[in-house]
């Protein structure tokens, strides 16, 4: 069995721990990435399995004089 | 002679082709005003007078040959410093600028080349572009040439001051949040924000590839037509830059705008200061007047718009600037810093949601909300124009919420990719604002058609500081 590495320490745990931010910086962007992963989470139940990042430039041209 | 400020590109390409004005008479003028329009509004990075001045001199030496055909051939003009130029630098208005000079023209300017177009300066941005209000805590921030103590909108601060002012007919921006919209509303003139992909971004200095759009400001709607033309089709350099046939778009200014249908999101609207609602109100009775019909209209759920929008951009920018926010964070301005940090705390899995999820959105917007419409109508700023002072937030703890407020109307349509434009409102001696027209995707002529006819009733200005 492996033992964790120093990557698992608490430090490296923090999302981008190596970014020089000040402590209430870090949290208002924390803050902010949870309401946006709310939205997210709600638009990836109601996504079909098959939707891809390319969807949306082929409806663009698709619609292009609609 | 006509005072060559107020003259559009097209009057002034005219005028050298004919021979009633010299390449080098209209640039010397050019850059007088540019360099009072400096000093009213900070919207130099660089003027470029004695290149301009020699290729203004070759202009005039192969239009007096008959070797210059180009339709903008021997016109002074500017653009936003984002754009490879090759052999220089561009600043991207920021501390941190490429390493070295560019080894080709971006696409933009190549075309603008191609068509006989001088370069005289580079103009004022937004540090990297990233930032909505005209502030600039590298280069100084943009002052608005109707009163310099308000902001100019941003990012292409500088393009829309010397546009207003009359130092430049036309010039080039970018959009990946509203930043061809707000500058243009904040200085009182029009610019057009096309469809994602109409124009290449090849060259352009990337802030969030998913969303950026290349554009123009102009006073004249005729510019917006004509350089629309010259900028967009298909491009080798960018995949994304689309291959949609580009029709004539000045040929188009005058198609039939009656019976077009305006839609109405009143709901939306209303979350607007009662003086931008008003606002929106007398652009639409001036657009019913002129012809299109009043549709109703609804933008189903603008938050999450707005949330997704956030969800591309913020990782997509963050990703820009993984290495320097790591290795050089004090050569960032606080707000940008601020900004380009919060895409590292969102997750991969929700970043390529937003992306995955922007076909079906698009297409479920224009089967609901433009069912029954041809273009919708919108504020651009929520509120009246703000004071550089009053938006002076830095780096702080409102910085989101603020520049959340200023973007309010302009960042969920580039989740949308559609094409707008902005209609500068009848000022009635009071500060600029503007309106946008959103159009489906490639509707640009019909959206230029519009703004043409509204252009009759709302001329161009040239912006001088009011006396309030």
């Amino acid at each position: 069995m492996t033992t964790p590495t120093s990557d698992a320490s608490p430090a490296s745990a923090e999302p981008a721990a190596y970014l020089d931010m000040p402590p209430e910086r870090r949290a208002a962007a924390k803050a902010q990435a949870a309401v946006l992963a709310k939205t997210a989470d709600r638009i990836a139940r109601e996504l079909p399995f098959s939707a891809d990042v390319d969807d949306f430039r082929r409806v663009l041209v698709e619609e292009a004089g609609s | 002679m006509t005072d060559l400020a107020t003259l559009s590109a097209c009057a002034l390409a005219k005028a050298i082709r004919d021979k009633q004005l010299s390449s080098v008479e209209a640039t010397k003028a050019a850059i007088e005003r540019l360099q009072a329009c400096h000093e009213l509004t900070n919207c130099l990075i660089a003027l470029e007078a004695d290149e301009a001045l020699s290729a203004a001199k070759a202009a005039d030496a192969a239009i007096a040959n008959a070797r210059a055909t180009g339709p903008l051939a021997g016109v002074p003009l500017a653009h936003k410093d984002m754009f490879d130029r090759k052999g220089k630098i561009a600043s991207w208005g920021a501390k941190i600028r490429p390493d070295k000079p560019a080894v080709a023209d971006a696409t933009a300017i190549a075309r603008f080349k191609a068509a006989g177009a001088l370069q005289i300066a580079a103009l004022h941005l937004a540090e990297f572009a990233y930032g909505p209000t005209g502030h600039n805590y590298v280069l100084g921030h943009a002052r608005n040439p109707w009163d310099p103590t308000r902001m100019t909108g941003g990012s292409s601060a500088g393009t829309a001051a010397a546009v207003a002012y009359g130092a430049i007919p036309v010039g080039l921006g970018s959009d990946t949040g509203g930043s061809l919209r707000l500058p243009a509303a904040c200085c009182g003139v029009t610019s057009i924000k096309p469809t994602w992909g109409r124009i290449s971004r090849a060259g352009a200095m990337p802030l969030a590839p998913a969303l950026d759009t290349v554009g123009v400001i102009a006073r004249h709607v005729e510019d917006l037509a004509l350089t629309l033309g010259v900028l967009a089709g298909p491009d080798p350099r960018d995949p994304a830059a689309s291959s949609v046939p580009v029709p004539n778009y000045v040929a188009r200014l005058s198609d039939p705008i009656a019976g077009v249908r305006l839609g109405v999101d009143a709901a939306l609207i209303a979350e607007a200061h009662p003086q931008v609602q008003r606002m929106v109100g007398e652009v639409s009775a001036i657009l019913i007047k002129l012809g299109l019909r009043r549709a109703t209209c609804r933008f189903t759920d603008w938050q999450t718009l707005d949330h997704l929008v956030q969800l591309v951009q913020l990782p997509d920018a963050s990703a820009a600037h993984s290495v320097f926010l790591r290795t050089r964070p004090t050569d960032y301005g606080p707000q940008v810093r601020a900004r380009a940090e919060v895409g590292h705390f969102i997750s991969a899995v929700d970043h390529l949601t937003a992306l995955r999820a922007r076909g079906l959105i698009l297409k479920r917007t224009l089967a609901e909300t433009f069912k029954d419409v041809d273009v919708a109508i919108l504020p651009i700023l929520a509120d009246p124009l703000p004071t550089i002072a009053e938006l002076d937030v830095g780096g702080g703890p409102q910085v989101q919420a603020a520049m959340g407020r200023v973007v309010k109307y302009t960042r969920p349509i580039n989740y949308l990719g559609l094409p707008t434009l902005t209609l500068p409102i009848p000022r009635s001696g009071g500060l600029p604002n503007g309106v946008q027209l959103i159009g489906k995707p490639y509707a640009e002529a019909l959206l230029l058609a519009i703004a043409q006819a509204y252009q009759r009733e709302v001329p161009p200005e040239i912006a001088r500081p009011l006396r309030m």
